[in-house]
């Protein structure tokens, strides 16, 4: 039983890890309307910009800014310039040229590092026991900066002039423009913030194992099963996919085995969806 | 060179069927499927399997590979035709992630990563050298019939009403046309002729594993169709063989690059294939063959040629 | 109508093979080439690149002391992605295209059997460092060898050392591979005949954390954990081991866990005390001391010493037969490999003593290099470290 539990604490762990990146996702997904596979490449790029900026001598927070303005700002030149011109045409041509732009940045990542690992240099401690669950320390501060990222997005939807503006144009994108909002700014700063925090996802999830070109490609899935899982465009969906995916994952190595994690992720989508077509929390942007 | 180049067209061609499959769904009724290695992988699992482990017949193994493709592709539709296209996509892209791991840890059934070896030619040991021409002519084969139903389809009545879902599924249900019906049957076409496929390749290479069955491969298939152009059987057709010459082509080019290091020259080609599907989604968006269609005459240069 | 078509077809393949006949007669004086094919994207990626860098290493320098047979060596790199689909496009236009008479440094054993049918057919050789047992069965009429030991003998190797350390309960953690499942029974068999038991677990080497299996493997309170995978899982195995506070031992392949992990991990009581063993480099043998300057690392993984030793062992094949075919190298690399003769442990005095009508006898990078009949490795060595301080040191040598 307390191993259930155990595995029910490290969900929660790598769940809150795991929402961070998907809020991104769905918050793209919101304004711009198509699923955005680059994902992966801007995790990896994320990844890799934190590295540089830690290793450079910044600190934990100045490294995961630096993680969180190159993703969004390339995330943002890709969406202009390869993905958003397609959106006309359909969601489709947009998420395929999204693969492809994902594959971009994954080899250009390569040209410039190579495929070596690299490590994050940060100590690391003995787990704390609290009764017969144990947590590790740093795990725990990982995990207050991805609720502290978290908490300012929801309040920035919640408070802010252009979360409220975000918001609306999800839900209505003709009545908000009607309203006076720009669509293309809101997109623009869609795309930034979303990129962002899937560049402060990929940093985050590469801060306690490694990171190289494929850092992205390893958690894509995991990240869309919990944004599909919650309801493709709603952020507060995305948390909750995020935390039932990253329970899930933890409580399929005791039943069917790790190598079925991604499985069980994809099976918890088609349960979920066949019945609730639109997810758990409906695609209401908030 | 001769071996190289027939290997390249058998392999070109395969990805013709991929991309004919890909074809009728996508430029057909509008529905994507990023499972398509996925497909691919249960068709050549299901031949291999007939063929050397159960002692069938080679067509028997491909006859089986197209029902199985076909059978995945019911099971994965049913569930998800009532979602829309972006769920869809997500949905079979975890599909084929399922599939390789099946493949990969059922070691009972598929060996596993080990991956089954020593899968027979059709009279490979009769023909030696001589395998590759006649394989291609059986691919060749294949994939001319193939491209016939397709073809069959595209203009048909039926072909008609998988457009009409494609512009607009509503006013097609409205009209009466069972949506869902017909949408699960393309689908389930479109997975067999993977599946197909995926049989015609291992049959072919003799060998077949988990790791081939990438991702990767359904990223091929998209710029194979999406250059080709969609909606057009022969576009992904000739997407799929000008696919397989920027494959092979990025390999010679990315050779003449000097002073880089290996990896670096990996990664250049991954790189101009990448290049490659958004330059041709953002400047030729509708495909070789469907610029074609009357569109705005504003190609003065054209008469030149 | 149809067998009309078909004759048709042949008699066109041969005129064109006819029309091709003279350039090869005429390509005496061309370059003799040689191709490796290993990991340089995917998941081989960090392995992949060295060897092919190592491999150029001795091409150049053969090339530089004359060549061999008066020609000049041309070594190709490509690329297998990891992958048998790109590894089998990539190895027929290595075959076709550039007509290598060898392919060296195959990793994955899935590219290797994917490959190895392309080699045999055309009779290019090929130089394998993939471990599955499968592959050497694979009928390939002598055009393969390998210098990675099977994983059976590697298996058997491990066991036995982690029994001699007085192991009781032993718990071996790996991801899906090739050698899962040998591991597994070998294990279970060897480790019940010496009244110990064992269990084992595999896990997803994609997860970013280990926490939950390393939560079910400490509850049967192991006291030796077999860590057998590769360096990217094994970092946070070895992480989240220590986080747990696992006070038994660990043990796991050189080639996984290796100075790149430790310095990854940076903070040396992670993995203090823990073993690696790999089949033993021939360390302090000159061929070795030439991989670490070529490769300019300190500790070049056996994968790397081993692609060192196909091109030298090629080149010197190539030379002992006169031929720079694939069944010129079939037929004469165990000649230079082993039998007794002038022992050289570079091509470019092995060139030189076979010219001289020598017999030659090489060991290199990786060991002695000597080959039974189905391909094989025969006597290697292994050689188990243990880290103190953040370094490794030798435990022996056997």
């Amino acid at each position: 039983m307390s191993l259930a539990l155990q595995a029910l604490v490290n969900g929660l762990i790598s769940g809150t890890l795991l929402a961070v990146p998907a809020i991104g996702f769905t918050a793209m997904f919101a304004v711009l309307r198509f699923p955005n596979f680059s994902v992966s490449g801007i995790a990896t790029l994320g990844a890799f910009a934190g590295y540089a900026a830690y290793a450079a001598g910044l600190e934990l927070i100045g490294s995961l800014v630096a993680a969180f303005a190159v993703a969004g700002l390339v995330g943002l030149a890709l969406d202009r310039t390869a993905h958003l011109p397609l959106v006309k045409q359909g969601a489709l041509p947009a998420a395929i040229a999204s693969i492809a732009s994902g594959l971009v940045l994954e080899n250009v990542i390569r040209l410039g590092f190579g495929n070596d690992l690299r490590g994050f240099d940060r100590p690391i401690a003995r787990d704390l026991h609290v009764g017969d669950i144990r947590v590790s320390p740093q795990q725990l501060e990982t995990m207050g900066l991805a609720l502290a990222i978290m908490l300012a997005v929801f309040a920035a939807l919640a408070f802010t002039r252009i979360g409220k503006a975000m918001r609306a144009s999800a839900d209505n994108p003709e009545l908000a423009a009607l309203k006076g909002i720009r669509p293309q700014r809101v997109a623009m700063i869609a795309s930034f913030v979303g990129m962002g925090l899937v560049g402060i996802g990929g940093m985050l999830l590469g801060l306690d194992s490694s990171i190289d070109p494929l850092t992205g490609a390893r958690i894509l899935l995991s990240i869309f099963a919990a944004a599909v899982l919650g309801g493709l465009g709603s952020v507060p969906g995305a948390v909750l996919g995020a935390f039932l995916i990253g329970i899930a994952e933890e409580l399929s190595v005791l039943v069917v085995g790790s190598p079925y994690r991604t499985a069980v992720g994809f099976l918890a989508i088609l349960v979920v969806l066949t019945a609730r077509p639109r997810g758990l929390l409906g695609e209401r942007a908030f | 060179m001769l071996n190289y180049l027939l290997f390249i067209a058998t392999i070109g061609s395969i990805y013709g069927l991929l991309a004919l499959s890909l074809n009728l769904i996508w430029g057909g009724a509008g529905m994507v499927n990023l499972g398509l290695a996925g497909f691919f992988a249960v068709g050549a699992y299901a031949s291999a399997l007939a063929t050397t482990d159960a002692h069938l017949p080679i067509v028997a193994g491909w006859i089986l590979a197209l029902a199985a493709g076909g059978l995945a592709g019911l099971v994965v539709t049913l569930s998800t035709t009532r979602l829309r296209e972006d769920y869809l996509a997500i949905v079979t892209l975890g599909f084929a992630e399922v599939v390789r791991l099946v493949a990969a840890n059922e070691v009972w059934l598929t060996r596993g990563t080990d991956g089954i070896s020593g899968i027979p030619g059709p009279w490979k040991a009769l023909l030696g050298s001589d395998f590759n021409a006649v394989y291609l002519l059986i691919v060749l084969t294949i994939l001319a019939l193939v491209f016939l139903l397709m073809r069959r389809i595209d203009r048909s009545p039926y072909g008609r009403v998988l457009r009409a879902i494609r512009e607009d599924a509503q006013v097609a249900q409205v009209a009466g046309k069972p949506v869902l019906r017909f949408k699960a049957e393309a689908f389930a076409l479109s997975a067999g002729i993977a599946g197909l496929a995926g049989a015609l390749y291992g049959h072919f290479t003799s060998y077949i594993a988990p790791d081939l069955f990438l991702p990767l491969i359904t990223v091929y298939v998209f710029l194979a169709v999406a250059g080709g152009g969609t909606g057009r059987p022969a576009g992904a057709l000739i997407g799929a063989y000008l696919l397989m010459v920027l494959l092979e082509s990025a390999r010679f080019l990315v050779e003449l690059v000097p002073v880089i290091s290996a990896v670096q020259r990996a990664a250049l080609k991954e790189l101009i294939i990448a290049v490659a599907l958004i330059l041709v989604l953002r400047l030729a968006p509708g495909g070789l063959l469907s610029e074609r269609v009357p569109a705005a005459p504003r190609l003065p240069m054209e008469g030149k040629s | 109508m149809k067998r009309v078509t078909l004759r048709r077809r042949t008699a066109l393949l041969s005129g064109v093979a006819a029309l091709a006949a003279p350039a090869v007669l005429r390509a005496q004086s061309d370059p003799i080439k040689i191709a490796t094919l290993t990991p340089l994207t995917g998941a081989g990626g960090p392995y992949g690149p060295v060897m092919a860098k190592v491999a150029a290493s001795v091409v150049d320098e053969v090339n530089a002391a004359g060549g061999v047979l008066g020609r000049r060596i041309q070594l190709t790199s490509e690329d297998d992605q990891t992958n048998p689909d790109a590894g089998v496009r990539a190895a027929r236009k290595l075959i076709d295209v550039d007509k290598v008479a060898a392919i060296m440094g195959t990793w994955a054993s899935s590219v290797t059997t994917a490959v190895a049918p392309l080699c045999w057919e055309s009779k290019t050789f090929l130089c394998t460092v993939s471990g599955a047992d499968s592959i050497t069965q694979l009928p390939h009429q002598g055009f393969l060898v390998r210098t990675q030991p099977n994983s059976t003998l590697q298996v058997a190797r491990s066991g036995t050392f982690m029994l001699s350390l007085g192991a009781k309960k032993i718990y071996t953690m790996i991801p899906q591979t090739p050698f899962t499942q040998t591991t597994f029974d070998l294990m279970g068999k060897l480790v019940a005949k010496a009244g110990a038991t064992h269990q084992g677990l595999i896990y997803d080497d994609k997860k970013t954390t280990y926490r939950t299996e390393v939560d079910q493997v400490l509850r049967s309170n192991p006291d030796m954990i077999f860590a057998a995978g590769y360096t990217p899982d094994t970092i946070i195995l070895l992480k989240d081991l220590y986080r747990a506070g696992f006070k038994g031992k660990i043990i796991g392949f050189g080639y996984a866990i290796n100075q790149k992990l430790v310095d990854q991990i940076g903070q040396p009581e992670v993995v203090e005390g823990v073993y690696a063993y790999s089949p033993s480099p021939d360390e302090g043998s000159k061929a070795y001391e030439r991989v670490k300057k070529a490769t300019g690392l300190a500790n070049p993984d056996p994968y790397t010493c081993q692609v060192y030793d196909h091109v030298n062992l090629v080149l010197m094949a190539i030379a002992q037969g006169k031929a720079a075919t694939g069944v010129g190298i079939k037929d004469n690399i165990r000649a230079v490999a082993q039998g007794g003769g002038t022992a050289v442990d570079n091509a470019v005095d092995g060139l030189k003593a076979i010219a001289a009508g020598q017999k030659v006898d090489y060991s290199g990078a990786s060991g002695p290099c000597d080959f039974d009949d189905k391909g094989d490795i025969i006597d290697c060595k292994f050689r188990y470290d243990q880290i103190k301080g953040g370094k490794f040191t030798l435990v022996k040598i056997g």
